[in-house]
């Protein structure tokens, strides 16, 4: 699966997609992750990922991303606030599983 | 209280987050952001003309006589960063429109260059006078960027443009494309800087010197200080809104402070963005350092033992989302309080201690990710008692967060017994 993130600068989210990458090894799951600033997001979501997560701290900018999202044919959504952290693996392997869907 | 913060959240801190999405604030924001590697490497170089040593060590007499020369990589990037940021914001704007950003950003450097003016110089040829390309011209800047821009888009709109048939080259036919505003924008230009002599820098100089000035006052400082506070409580990105309308003023700051110190004068302002970074937002925003500091000593529940522990490395390095979000500070009434309250703290020390000369203010800037007594120290040229105020600054935050922190984690542990005996039961 492949998943990517967007925060403000590609930093903070780094820190998630660790979380994210620890829990899918411990489930078995092959999964690529990749974190981009906001900048980038809107040229980055064009290359073929599964699902797009939105940070929290960005959520006023959420309708731009999902506009471009939607016109690469990429499901998004926002990460959920209490799992964008070094311990929300799990909460963030279910969330992305469920977007998947 | 839930409420409240519910209500604050739909009327104010979300709707506010969007203006500053607002396309014009948004592509000045890119546009400074981009210019940022060029500042840094340029302040770089400001240190190694002014070394932090004695004045009669070999270094320091070395850097002085060829003061000139080791300048020079600093007057081509940070001292004309205006050229930098104009293109960006040309470039950023027109792609937020999905017009040609190359011919955006093109354009509004040749009509900010047109603002300049060149002089001639017996043995030289032609030259342009540098002072406008730096931060002193920002402002102007930014005003003939989005009047480029706007002329540009609607050239495009209207479908001013020349038309080329589809077997000419793509880039070939944009080029020809981007005539006709180029001619537009340019020939007005010429009218305004050329014809008519009209100093734009001058009189936008005058209109913008009383926001410059109040920025740079207390009030000036706290405000954003609390603003970016404020906005984080609701887990929106403080920084990225407030300086999407403040970063150029602490751009100008960082430029006139580091001319300054180039030329050999006294430093003029108090507050570049450099000042809140180093000074302020030690460990990221809210001054959180101080907080995992707080968990990792007193963390009684699992929880925040286990934060404390992960989110420390971060924390050293400015970054602190996974606390926000973590613990979590985000609509979380009582670690919002002193969330808010420890910055005004730490923004009063350092501003008292910059403007009676304890510190001197700082003039390099050197990428946000440093822990912050090595950033106060390089920001600061060298200055060993930024390291003392960064320390003082760290105490006190500490000592603010830990009766809230520790009034948090006994319901926390309150919580996991609970969770303890019903999964037991």
């Amino acid at each position: 699966m492949k998943v990517l993130f967007v925060c403000s600068g590609g930093m903070s989210s780094a820190i998630a997609v660790n979380a994210l990458k620890k829990e899918a090894e411990k489930n078995g799951i092959a999964m690529e992750v990749l974190a981009v600033g906001t900048q980038e997001f809107d040229a980055e979501v064009q290359n073929g990922w599964d699902v797009a997560m939105v940070a929290p701290q960005v959520r006023h900018r959420f309708d731009g991303f999902k506009a471009s999202a939607d016109a690469a044919g990429v499901p998004c959504q926002l990460i959920p606030p209490q799992a964008y952290s070094p311990l929300g693996g799990p909460a963030l392997l279910k969330a992305v599983k469920e977007l998947k869907k | 209280m839930d409420k409240f913060v519910a209500f604050l959240e739909k009327y104010l801190s979300t709707p506010m987050a969007k203006l500053s999405e607002q396309k014009h604030l948004r592509s000045i924001r890119d546009g400074v952001v981009a210019a940022l590697p060029f500042i840094i490497f340029g302040s770089i170089f400001l240190i190694i003309a002014f070394p932090p040593v004695g004045a009669d060590t070999a270094i320091a007499l070395w850097a002085k006589k060829h003061i000139a020369e080791i300048l020079i990589p600093y007057r081509l990037t940070m001292f004309i960063m205006t050229l930098y940021i104009t293109f960006g914001i040309g470039y950023s704007l027109s792609a937020s429109y999905k017009i040609d950003p190359l011919s955006g950003g093109l354009l509004s450097t040749a009509s900010f260059l047109f603002t300049i003016g060149i002089k001639s110089m017996e043995g030289v040829g032609f030259v342009l006078p540098m002072t406008n390309l730096g931060g002193h011209g920002l402002f102007v800047a930014m005003l003939v960027s989005i009047f480029s821009v706007e002329v540009l888009r609607l050239c495009n709109r209207k479908k001013i443009m020349i038309k080329l048939p589809d077997s000419v080259p793509t880039s070939v036919a944009r080029s020809f494309e981007a005539l006709i505003p180029v001619v537009l924008v340019l020939t007005v230009m010429t009218f305004i800087t050329v014809v008519f002599k009209v100093d734009l820098h001058s009189i936008v100089d005058k209109a913008v010197a009383p926001l410059v000035k109040a920025g740079d006052s207390y009030f000036g400082v706290i405000i954003p200080v609390f603003l970016i506070t404020f906005f984080w409580s609701f887990g929106i990105h403080g920084v990225s809104v407030v300086g999407a309308v403040a970063r150029p003023v602490w751009e100008v700051y960082l430029a006139n402070n580091s001319a300054a110190v180039a030329a050999g004068q006294a430093i003029p302002h108090i507050a570049p963005e450099t000042f809140f970074q180093w000074f302020i937002w030690i460990g990221g925003s809210g001054a959180t350092l101080g907080l995992v500091i707080a968990m990792l000593l007193t963390a009684k529940s699992k929880y925040s033992k286990a934060l404390g522990r992960t989110t420390i490395v971060p924390s050293i390095f400015n970054i602190n989302e996974p606390v926000i979000f973590g613990l979590p500070i985000v609509l979380n009434p009582v670690l919002i309080i002193p969330f808010v309250i420890t910055p005004l703290v730490t923004t009063t020390v350092a501003y008292i201690a910059t403007s009676v000369g304890l510190v001197t203010p700082t003039y390099v800037m050197v990428p946000w990710t440093l822990p912050a007594p090595i950033g106060a120290y390089l920001s600061t040229g060298g200055d060993w008692r930024a390291i003392v105020l960064v320390l003082v600054n760290i105490s006190l935050s500490v000592l603010i967060y830990l009766p809230f922190f520790k009034m948090y984690d006994s319901k926390l542990v309150a919580q996991e017994l609970e969770e303890q005996s019903s999964s037991a039961a």
